[in-house]
């Protein structure tokens, strides 16, 4: 359901893009940075239109060299790197707009009038007060390209060498001309013939009227998935089901689409088929490698349901209306987060009446946040999409830490209005103050994911539960609660295992084509559980010698003493409020 | 055409069509490695009338997915291509030849109205692509048994006689595959083994040993009851295959005659010879023709050794059939063929009967009606042993089954899982329809339950596939 149909007065067309809740589509042109750079390349388009289904022509159009000396002068001088991302779209917006007929057909124009005063604005808003307040930005490097830090990179590997191969998981990213966007391990040049190939492969099924899914080796699930007019690739040694493959590729694909828009992406290649869409998410790599990396040890995404910290139901209502107080026009969501697990968020009403928050967007978020220590710096304010809510459209989202230095509690408001950021980081400020009064961090500290031995059932060792039947279903963000993996699942290794083993659970459990009710499966390691009922879907692990009558019963008091704690385990009443008492004209008013 | 079956939904105008063979097809990449001479790479296409342009880029595709699969690791290249409409199956039996076997997916075919054509809904996941590499690999075994290694082929006449072959052979085969009834059996590709007492099995073993010492050009012997075999002297693999093409294909030819009884014409058998009911399945229907042809299908075994060529020789007498195996230089006569009649035949016929007697008497003291009604199929992985009460008859043209598709795939998944680890597992699960599937593996045993207690729970269920396994493997230990 779209967010505003209820006060779009104009139907269809308007409703998407109306600017009262959410955000224009971001097709503003800057012109200080359309022109030179889009009319050099526009001149090669021609010269590049190659088949598809010729790799070496792919080859040669993947040639790096032929595009670097027409780069984007990536601004080398500290000031203008900032955030390059947000400095990049205007860009790509600029491009399009040089297509004349196209552009005026796409509704984001609608209000396209007064929105020329672009992004840039905002974010060079949002730079100069933390530097008034000196906070962070230090060496002003954007917070989603501060490559420095972090684990070693993957960029240079020898794409020929063994250890290449032995990745459990590759993920590709290409355009539909062959060009490489992202690669999860190798630099995407010593691969952009293997992306050749790989496109060619694609165009050439397509050629034959039916669409490549997969190719299955011994070794090796490869799947296929076309969006647009990007090509997602994964080469898997993890033997997970194709559908989770192919789903891991859909949120690969929605984060690149949070940064840039699905609109503005589509826009791009129709203006130019062999564009490097690599100048727009330069630096973001690190994001899709930090959400890759939680594709692999997170079951949050698998389940597609959101991990909430334990807390006592007074604390989290207290933090809920603490955050329920702290509101401004066009605030839409306000979300607490610590330890990388949500504690409360709270929604504007309008938005809640139409459509919810979905689980996998608040995931994209918190790897946004979590893939880039830069945040932790002082206050962001960046645009992004949530893909499953409109993936047209930006949000701003205001990022900031509670609790400098350990940076465990963060903050993030979403508005729909960009000029937004005064107002927003002054709610900041009273939830700040209204914490503080409350001694709510410390509180917060003390929160932590719980020990299964809690549950008091002596064979069971972990399980992820996941109910259906909290009250209000329908508008609630869906939630799991699991405990900590403790050993026998210390090591990264065995916590790979069980999860490994989980997806092929949840992968057969929930086959499209033959799904089931109940798996129980007796290994020699371990016997595992799965169970999928209207109300809820469980999957527990047992010691391996556990008798079916003892699983049984371990299992029924597991679901009794989740009963006893869900008020702790779960958001049981997402909170609401209301900031836009007259939506319609909210949008403006910041002017 | 060939590839559609079409099955009417009830009630509904709906047309389900089910998995079918679109192309088969078989080529060597080093015979036409330049460009221009791709057309020389193919040794066998199926359908024949595909234009040459296609051959060559579907071909082409599977050289390509091939390659690509070997960026990733050298050793284990592509074994099948999912798309929307089909399945696309490799296999390279030996080093440079590819066996390719598209299967198109099943679909639902769903009529519009206003005389738009219909529309066309493929169903992705229902192929097992276990099952369907198995067939295929069948494939090359069975063309292997009755012509020898594609390899040999070559070197002794080139492409030409190896593409001869090829035709010959698959132009017939291909018919015979029934990709829509394919199922776990494939997989295992197991050997039906007949229940016998210590006694009986005696008889047959000095039985074979007798016929094996008079008739010294017999190399390998083959006994079997019911379809079902009792003794072979071949390898495990080569007894795999033959045994496939008896119980397939040779037997199902020759029992209707059986079933036409005494004086119809269609019995072969002479009236004058009373003394034994036996007869060759293979060589001359009848040994008092004048014109009687005494030549045998050749077959191919060892063939990774000793490659040793062979004439089959199928006898039979009531239910009991016997496979004596001659090497192939040797010509057989109407001499030999004589000798070989009068002295099993009558031999065979009373071992035939004395199975059949102990067959019953086994019958009445288990009981039919004490057994369970459990459906199950077992297989053991060390001695191709297989056991299956969901089949009911299985034949080149039919496999009946006794259970919904959609269990029978559901024993496919569960097999594959097993497939992933080499250690002891059990997997219960719960169907949508409320069937309870049991799946045990244990020392390369397995064995597949299949419970229609819907009410039932795990623990019920479980009882119930221990009271199976207390009655019909006893003597097997299975994980708990």
């Amino acid at each position: 359901m779209d967010p505003n149909s209820q006060q779009s007065g104009n139907m269809e067309e308007v409703k998407i893009f109306d600017p009262s809740i959410l955000p224009p589509c971001l097709d503003q042109i800057d012109l200080a940075y359309s022109d030179s750079d889009v009319l050099s390349e526009n001149h090669c388009v021609n010269e590049d239109h190659r088949m598809p289904s010729d790799p070496e022509g792919l080859l040669d159009s993947a040639d790096p060299t032929s595009e670097e000396s027409n780069q984007p002068q990536e601004p080398s001088s500290t000031d203008m790197q900032k955030l390059d991302i947000d400095d990049d779209r205007p860009l790509c917006a600029g491009g399009s707009e040089t297509d004349s007929g196209k552009a005026s057909e796409d509704s984001a124009l609608v209000d396209n009038g007064q929105d020329d005063s672009s992004e840039f604005v905002v974010t060079v808003l949002a730079r100069g007060k933390m530097e008034e307040q000196g906070m962070g930005m230090k060496g002003a490097s954007s917070p989603l390209c501060d490559t420095p830090l972090g684990p070693p990179s993957h960029r240079n590997e020898d794409v020929t060498a063994e250890s290449w191969r032995q990745h459990r998981k590759h993920v590709f990213v290409l355009s539909e001309a062959g060009k490489p966007i992202y690669s999860r391990y190798g630099s995407e040049e010593a691969l952009s013939s293997t992306m050749g190939v790989m496109m060619a492969l694609v165009s050439f099924v397509q050629s034959g009227d039916n669409i490549i899914r997969s190719v299955y080796s011994d070794e090796h699930t490869v799947v296929f998935m076309q969006r647009g007019p990007l090509v997602l690739v994964s080469v898997s040694s993890s033997r997970q089901s194709e559908q989770q493959l192919r789903n891991e590729l859909l949120y690969v694909y929605n984060q690149i689409v949070s940064m840039l828009t699905q609109a503005s992406i589509t826009r791009i290649f129709e203006h130019k088929k062999n564009y490097d869409l690599r100048r727009l998410l330069a630096g973001s790599e690190k994001i899709l490698d930090g959400l890759l990396d939680l594709v692999d040890s997170d079951p949050s995404l698998l389940l597609c349901a959101v991990h909430c910290l334990p807390l006592a139901s007074s604390l989290r209502d207290s933090l809920s209306q603490i955050l329920q107080k702290a509101i401004t026009p066009n605030l839409v969501f306000s979300i607490l987060i610590a330890k990388n697990q949500l504690l409360t968020i709270v929604q504007e009403k309008m938005v809640i009446d139409d459509a919810r928050l979905e689980p996998a967007d608040l995931h994209l978020l918190l790897n946004l946040i979590g893939a880039s220590s830069a945040f932790q710096a002082g206050e962001i304010w960046t645009p992004i999409c949530l893909p499953s809510f409109n993936p047209d459209c930006y949000f701003y989202a205001y990022i900031s830490y509670l609790d400098p230095p350990e940076c465990t509690v963060c903050l993030v408001l979403l508005s729909t209005d960009k000029e937004a950021f005064y107002s927003v980081a002054e709610c900041k400020r009273k939830i700040e103050e209204a914490m503080q009064a409350q001694n709510a961090l410390n509180a917060i500290s003390k929160a932590h994911s719980y020990s299964v031995s809690q549950v008091g059932v002596s064979d069971l060792r972990h399980f992820m539960y996941k109910p259906f039947d909290v009250p209000d279903n329908h508008r609630q963000l869906t939630q799991f609660t699991s405990p900590e993996m403790e050993a026998p699942y210390g090591s990264e290794e065995e916590q790979t295992r069980l999860l490994d083993l989980y997806r092929d659970m949840h992968s057969r459990i929930h086959s499209t084509s033959r799904p089931l009710k109940l798996i129980y499966h007796v290994a020699e390691r371990e016997t595992l559980l799965a169970w999928v009922t209207s109300k809820f879907e469980l999957y527990t692990c047992f010691s391996p010698l556990v008798t079916k009558t003892c699983a049984i019963n371990a299992i029924t008091k597991l679901l009794r003493w989740i009963k006893k704690e869900e008020d702790r385990l779960f958001i049981r009443y997402p909170p609401k409020y209301s900031t836009t008492p007259n939506p319609s004209k909210s949008s403006r008013d910041g002017h | 055409m060939l590839m559609i079956s079409p099955r009417m939904a009830s009630g509904m105008q709906e047309k389900q069509y089910t998995p079918s063979l679109l192309s088969f097809f078989i080529y060597n990449p080093k015979f036409g490695p330049r460009e221009g001479e791709e057309e020389k790479k193919i040794l066998f296409y199926h359908p024949i009338e595909i234009e040459k342009n296609e051959k060559i880029r579907n071909v082409g595709l599977c050289e390509a997915i091939v390659q690509f699969t070997r960026t990733f690791c050298p050793t284990k290249p592509a074994k099948s291509l999912h798309t929307q409409k089909n399945r696309q199956f490799f296999h390279e039996p030996e080093e440079n030849f590819w066996m390719v076997m598209i299967v198109r997916n099943p679909m639902v075919e769903k009529p519009n109205k206003d005389g738009k054509p219909p529309t066309v809904e493929y169903q992705e996941e229902e192929i097992i692509d276990s099952v369907y590499g198995s067939v295929l690999q069948q494939c090359y075994s069975m063309y292997k048994l009755f012509n020898g290694t594609f390899s040999r082929a070559f070197e002794a006449g080139g492409v030409e006689l190896l593409t001869q072959k090829l035709e010959k052979f698959f132009y017939r085969y291909l018919q015979t595959l029934h990709l829509q009834s394919c199922d776990l059996l494939d997989v295992f590709g197991g050997i039906s083994f007949f229940p016998l007492d210590k006694m009986t099995y005696l008889k047959i073993q000095s039985f074979v040993n007798r016929v094996e010492e008079s008739l010294s050009l017999i190399k390998y012997t083959a006994f079997l009851y019911n379809d079902q075999l009792i003794w072979s002297g071949l390898e495990q693999e080569d007894m795999r295959i033959l045994y496939k093409y008896l119980t397939t294909s040779l037997f199902p030819r020759h029992t209707e005659p059986e079933l036409a009884g005494r004086d119809s014409p269609l019995r072969p058998e002479v009236a004058g010879n009373l003394l034994h009911y036996g007869r060759f399945l293979t060589g001359p229907a009848n040994l008092k023709d004048p014109d009687a042809k005494f030549r045998f299908p050749r077959i191919f075994v060892n063939t990774e050794d000793s490659y040793e060529e062979l004439h089959l020789i199928v006898y039979k007498a009531m239910s009991a059939a016997v496979c004596f195996m001659v090497n192939s230089a040797v010509d057989l006569s109407r001499e030999f063929c004589e000798q070989l009649d009068s002295m099993v035949g009558p031999h065979l016929t009373l071992l035939a009967s004395d199975i059949c007697e102990q067959y019953n008497v086994n019958r009445r003291i288990s009981g039919p009606e004490k057994e369970p009604q459990f459906k199950f199929i077992y297989f053991n992985h060390m001695n191709l042993a297989e056991k299956s009460t969901i089949h009911m008859r299985k034949t080149a043209s039919v496999s009946l089954t006794s259970v919904h598709p959609d269990l029978m795939k559901i024993l496919g998944d569960i097999n594959c899982d097993f497939a992933r680890v080499d250690e002891d597992e059990e997997i219960i699960v719960k169907a949508m329809t409320d069937y309870w599937v049991v799946g045990k593996k244990s020392d390369q045993r397995e064995l597949y339950v299949i419970l229609n207690q819907k009410n039932a729970n795990l623990i019920e269920v479980n009882e119930e596939v221990k009271r199976l396994c207390a009655t019909q493997f006893n003597n097997i230990f299975f994980l708990d």
